[in-house]
């Protein structure tokens, strides 16, 4: 393969990348904060995604507003949800799981009623490329990487210096610890729930600009969500940026070797392999 | 009858168990010992095969068992107990007891799920077998309660006789008083000295000192993972490194 | 005794059933009832082992295929391909099992779902066995069983899939409760609640958790590959992630405590969203407040609620009585 179609897919691999670790860092965050898996969690980003186009087609919001209205909305229904649906099944990560499956049902119920099941979709203001030493880089790719990792700086630094991000630290290593040290766990989960969604919700309104968007859009995304926090080491969010690399690049570059089912069978099986072989993923400790 | 040759045991660089030589024979009743941590409940795991030892080999009987499947091992007739979840808590006392008789039922898959006569009666000779159990271990008043409900110190003797009914040749013990009181303790005690009657071999490892010295013929010390006494009871009690080890533990709690 | 009296009352129901129904539509929808309770029932026999399995579509689609495929490639007799395919997934997930059951909880149902998915993937791309994405259309029906005299059952009606999905369905529940209440079922029962203890006085915990994960995938292989005879056409997502995802609602929504729930789960569910069809606008709320409901108020499901209202008549007959 030439040089410049290897940077090529190296460049998709890492949008795609910047996507994963944003839908990942929000399952993470929900699972060593309140010690569920989040099932619903492609649910929430299918929300996200609808939100955007809605905002755009029905209220004449232009791109950027929107996102940004989408994500604090789609945060707020994270809140919402973790206090009604979560919070009274904290400690018993069972019955949490089936809630958190019942509300795959009944979100995805819920938009298809409202929204119908066709495909839609909306463009990106980011049009245009860019030419750097003969690669094409499409902006609307690369405008994901920079808000991808722009927001996994944000995260880093609102965990490393703010009485809240220390909080949702403490928890996350030593659950009944924090609670005795007097954390209000009820107030950290809730930050935790509105970050995760958020997050999901931005990586949701760039995929609605590249590809269509539908009630079903979420399935995909848990899977691959899942999948790099697994990758990369449950609960960890070092982790998820790692598993996140990996399995974007994986994603990005081997459909352009082999073909997209192929790349789609290696990360399944690597996946199933990993966890056989170390249940606790490559940056997690055992 | 168990014998122990430089069982070892890292996690990542910690040595959890380190070169432990021991041996037990048959008919005795073994204590180990030793300060909060200092590996006896990874030394239970790695001899009946919860995780895999390091270095070592663990020779039952002449066999070499290192590295089996809890579920192997116990056929070879290892049977342990542990510091928790000794019980089947939804089960009531005879149901516990009566599927710990599992290894000897001798029901085999398709006979069970067929009902022939001669499962039935299997069945029932496993009843029989799992009340006599309980009428042993003194639980005969609660045969029908519901294991969650018994008190603590009943659970941990139920947990002694999911034990037995698994007919162990050798019975490992892990901190069998743990959380009893007085009366419970010395029931336990009670129970104990009636197994080693019916000629059972025990390793015991437990933190209440006056029981562990009155019930055991030897006791193995360690800390940090390595052996630093063996010997009778009264040998032990005078062993400077012992009495260093417990006091410095003392200190630091 | 009461279950076996309103057994056997729900069975004779079941077999008039059809005379009474409008259409052949009602008759069909029994039909997919009656698979969706092999498959929530089936699904719980794993979950007695303490692991919730999410292979149940993958195990689905690997038995429609395969009985698809040996008929309609090898001419095999359909009653013949359906065994074999169940028998098949009964293989592979023992093969997959051993390996899958060294994970406990979340892991094990996440390697499942994983496990689905590259089912998925590998049927849509192995064109030359498949047919690729596209699916397989025309698979024929069973074979015609004809007793001179007595009956002829063709396949050309609904109506005699209904019985064939009848007898499927009261053969499963029989094997799958007799499953239940033999010693294996105590033995799983046993697992769920403490495997580290049932391990260390000899149960061969991992070998009893693949018994019943290929066990219960044997059924999920059976209706997979009824499902493919009766609709004739087969896609390699039919039964994604969200069919799955249904039967796990069903179980929970039943009740997974008890042998009845998940029967009455995926009774409820399947005929609820088409007897309400004249509410058809609002099904998506109905459904989600009665998940709603159940998650919060039912712990134990609809059987919970069942027994709870059993338990308040009789107190009511005894006040009236004293």
């Amino acid at each position: 393969m030439e040089m410049t179609a290897i940077a090529q897919s190296l460049l998709n691999g890492l949008a795609i990348s910047g996507i994963y670790i944003l839908i990942a860092l929000g399952l993470t965050l929900v699972l060593s904060i309140m010690g569920i898996v989040q099932i619903s969690h492609g649910e929430i980003y299918m929300v996200g995604a609808y939100c955007v186009y809605y905002l755009i087609k029905s209220a004449g919001f232009s791109f950027i507003p929107a996102l940004i209205v989408a994500t604090l909305f789609v945060g707020c229904i994270g809140v919402f949800l973790e206090r009604v649906f979560f919070r009274p099944f904290r400690g018993d990560p069972d019955r949490a799981m089936t809630v958190s499956i019942s509300l795959i049902l009944i979100i995805q119920n819920i938009v298809l009623f409202l929204a119908g099941g066709n495909p839609k979709s909306y463009s990106s203001p980011f049009t245009g490329v860019l030419f750097i030493f003969g690669i094409v880089i499409a902006w609307k790719r690369l405008i994901i990487v920079i808000v991808g990792f722009g927001l996994l700086v944000l995260l880093f630094l609102f965990i490393r210096y703010t009485k809240t991000g220390q909080a949702m630290l403490a928890i996350s290593q030593e659950r009944e610890g924090a609670a005795l040290q007097g954390i209000n766990i009820d107030f950290v989960s809730a930050v935790a729930m509105f970050l995760g969604c958020a997050l999901a919700a931005v990586a949701a309104g760039f995929i609605g600009s590249l590809f269509s968007i539908s009630p079903t859009m979420g399935s995909f995304a848990l899977m691959k969500g899942i999948a790099v926090i697994i990758l990369g080491g449950l609960g960890s969010i070092a982790g998820a940026v790692i598993g996140g690399l990996i399995l974007g690049l994986i994603d990005g570059v081997l459909p352009a070797i082999t073909s997209t089912y192929t790349a789609g069978l290696v990360g399944f099986a690597a996946i199933i392999i990993i966890l056989l072989f170390r249940p606790q993923g490559i940056w997690g400790h055992e | 009858m168990l014998e122990v040759k430089g069982l070892s045991k890292f996690f990542g660089g910690l040595e959890a168990v380190s070169n432990i030589d021991m041996t037990v024979k048959a008919g005795e009743i073994f204590g180990l010992i030793g300060p909060n941590g200092a590996g006896k409940t990874t030394f239970f795991n790695l001899i009946n095969g919860v995780i895999r030892p390091t270095r070592g080999r663990v020779i039952f009987e002449g066999q070499d068992i290192t590295g089996k499947k809890p579920h192997s091992v116990a056929k070879k007739g290892i049977i342990r107990t542990f510091q928790a979840n000794n019980i089947f808590p939804d089960f009531t006392v005879i149901e516990n007891v009566s599927l710990s008789c599992h290894l000897k039922t001798g029901i085999g898959i398709f006979e069970a799920s067929l009902h022939t006569p001669g499962s039935k009666k299997k069945e029932k000779d496993v009843l029989e077998r799992s009340y006599e159990i309980i009428k042993h271990a003194g639980l005969e008043s609660f045969t029908n309660t519901a294991a969650n409900s018994l008190s603590h110190g009943h659970k941990r003797i139920l947990g002694i006789a999911n034990a037995l009914a698994a007919e162990p040749k050798l019975l490992m013990l892990d901190e069998p008083l743990g959380g009893m009181n007085a009366e419970e303790v010395s029931e336990t005690i009670n129970l104990i000295r009636r197994l080693l009657d019916d000629g059972l071999t025990i390793l015991l490892i437990e933190h209440n000192m006056r029981a562990t010295m009155s019930l055991c013929d030897r006791i193995f010390v360690i800390n940090f993972g390595k052996k630093i006494a063996e010997g009778n009871p009264a040998e032990v009690k005078e062993n400077p490194e012992v009495i260093k080890a417990y006091l410095g533990a003392g200190q630091n709690a | 005794m009461t279950y076996l009296l309103t057994s056997l009352f729900l069975t004779v129901c079941l077999i008039f059933l059809p005379h009474f129904m409008s259409g052949p539509y009602y008759v069909h929808v029994f039909i997919i009832t009656m698979m969706n309770i092999i498959l929530t029932s089936s699904l719980r026999l794993i979950s007695l082992s303490g692991q919730i399995s999410l292979a149940h579509g993958g195990m689905m689609t690997i038995g429609a295929y395969t009985s698809a495929l040996l008929v309609m490639r090898l001419g095999l007799s359909t009653w013949y391909a359906m065994l074999i395919a169940g028998l098949f997934v009964a293989l592979v997930a023992c093969l997959t099992g051993f390996p899958f059951m060294r994970l406990k909880g979340i892991y094990f149902s996440i390697v499942t779902v994983f496990f689905s998915e590259m089912v998925v993937l590998i049927t849509q791309q192995w064109e030359s066995l498949t047919g690729g994405s596209g699916g397989i259309y025309n698979i024929p029906a069973p074979g015609a069983i004809v007793v001179t005299g007595l009956f002829n059952i063709d396949f050309l009606s609904k109506i005699h899939f209904y019985y064939f999905a009848l007898f499927l369905m009261i053969a499963s529940l029989l094997i799958l409760y007799a499953i239940e209440k033999s010693r294996i079922g105590f033995i799983l029962k046993g697992i769920k609640q403490t495997d580290s203890l049932a391990e260390s006085i000899g149960i061969n915990t991992i070998g009893f958790k693949v018994l019943a994960y290929s066990t219960g995938c044997f059924f999920a292989g059976i209706v997979g590959a009824f499902y493919s005879h009766y609709i004739s056409a087969m896609c390699p997502d039919t039964f994604g992630f969200f069919y799955t995802i249904n039967i796990l609602v069903y179980m929970t929504v039943g009740g997974i405590e008890v042998f009845a729930g998940p029967i009455l789960g995926a009774f409820v569910l399947t005929i609820l969203p088409e007897i309400t069809r004249v509410l058809k606008e609002f099904m998506p709320f109905i459904f989600a407040a009665v998940l709603i409901a159940v998650i919060f108020f039912l712990p134990e499901g609809l059987a919970g609620l069942f027994s709870r209202l059993i338990a308040f008549i009789k107190k009511i007959i005894r006040i009236k009585n004293a």
